[in-house]
């Protein structure tokens, strides 16, 4: 199982939502159909980088975020939307529901969102978001992390899931991260440093590689 | 064979990323018979879930499924919506085919993954004749799957997460 299950008793806020009926097993293909297909129109020109929507430069280590997305098969998926959304270097995410007392950011907003070219590619320019306490138990908080929801060129490969950094302590006490069974799967949402993805003197370089569902109805990766 | 990457939750503070404007509005490049779609996502206490995000797709009215739409709008056939005020609201047109139904996904804080199902726009008794149901065909939860029609081409359908009426949901 690659996936966490629904109810994991660690993350408390999965107790009332979780299903308790069995899952429909559905046949083999059932809902392998194509689309749905974003218009190039949808993405303006800097919706990819997070750094430029303010008067001045957001606070935090600057990095070039970089990564190829690909299906289960190792097939490039093309011209797929990538959105992501993170809390500021502080911690702090710019939304009314977070009250963590670390400061806004009037430079971030902590939004993005791009198409992967014709070979699954993608690129975000960000800054490394910070940790922050959650009241799932006594002194948690989250590993530095940040929220990716991929499209897919199939509604069987629509993911959203969330991406670690390297040597994170936090990973070890975090349910959410923990909620994956298999270990190795688990590394598989921690990104790589990779100095030259960045800019010297500029910019600290992350690859983040995304593996979706394969698609038989995608059998070009579109 | 690469292994995939794993699902983890939405979390409860997505609304300014993936909130589209228009994101209810479901585009077609063709006419149609205009329907809405309103629920409420229920907690396993029956407690209105203010921070989910409900996504569908669908035929278009040809029973064609939609391509790209053009220009800047949002990727038709798809609709995203969230709770903030309680309730989901999907406008779009009635899909094609011999039997209407849409495909809709649930995402939420305390969801580490998405929540598939399907809603018929049609008769439970129809409902109970897609071959994608078959191994439930005489099971009273097929009713949970079907919207209930308000007139005026309103449908009314609440999505309960776990519980009594518990809505079907699929495995993948």
């Amino acid at each position: 199982m690659i996936d966490p299950p629904y109810a994991f008793d660690e993350y408390r806020s999965t107790l009332k939502r979780a299903p308790k009926e069995p899952l429909l097993a559905l046949p083999p293909g059932a809902l392998d159909v194509p689309g749905p297909f974003v218009p190039p129109g949808f993405i303006r020109n800097g919706d990819n980088d997070l750094t430029i929507r303010g008067k001045s430069m957001p606070l935090g280590e600057r990095m070039f975020l970089e990564g190829r997305i690909v299906d289960a098969g190792g097939r490039p998926v093309r011209r797929s939307l990538v959105e992501i959304w993170q809390a500021n270097a502080s911690g702090r995410y710019h939304h009314p529901g977070d009250t963590h007392d670390a400061p806004l950011d009037p430079n971030f907003e902590g939004i993005g969102r791009t198409l992967t070219d014709d070979e699954g590619n993608y690129r975000f320019i960000t800054v490394k978001p910070g940790s922050y306490p959650w009241p799932n138990h006594a002194y948690a908080w989250r590993p530095q992390h940040i929220h990716f929801s991929l499209l897919g060129n199939a509604p069987v490969q629509r993911l959203i899931t969330q991406m670690y950094f390297p040597g994170d302590p936090l990973l070890d006490i975090d349910p959410i991260y923990n909620s994956v069974p298999d270990p190795e799967a688990r590394k598989r949402m921690i990104c790589r440093l990779d100095l030259r993805t960045g800019k010297e003197n500029y910019a600290l370089g992350y690859r983040f590689d995304i593996v979706l569902e394969g698609a038989k109805s995608t059998p070009m990766g579109l | 064979m690469a292994g995939r990457t794993p699902s983890q939750t939405i979390g409860p503070y997505y609304r300014f990323g993936l909130r589209w404007t228009d994101g209810g509005k479901v585009g077609f490049t063709e006419a149609g018979k205009k329907v809405v779609i309103t629920g409420r996502v229920l907690d396993g206490t029956g407690a209105i879930i203010d921070d989910a995000l409900v996504e569908t797709w669908q035929r278009a009215p040809s029973g064609a499924l939609p391509a790209a739409a053009a220009g800047g709008e949002n990727p038709h056939g798809f609709g995203r919506a969230d709770t903030l005020n309680g309730a989901f609201r999907i406008e779009t047109l009635m899909p094609g085919g011999p039997l209407p139904s849409i495909d809709v996904t649930i995402f939420a804080r305390g969801l580490l993954k998405a929540l598939r199902t399907r809603v018929y726009l049609a008769p439970e008794a129809d409902a109970r004749s897609d071959p994608l149901l078959a191994s439930i065909r005489s099971s009273p939860r097929v009713k949970t799957l079907v919207a209930t029609p308000q007139g005026a081409g309103e449908y009314r359908w609440d999505i309960r997460l776990q519980g009594e009426g518990e809505t079907v949901f699929f495995a993948f």
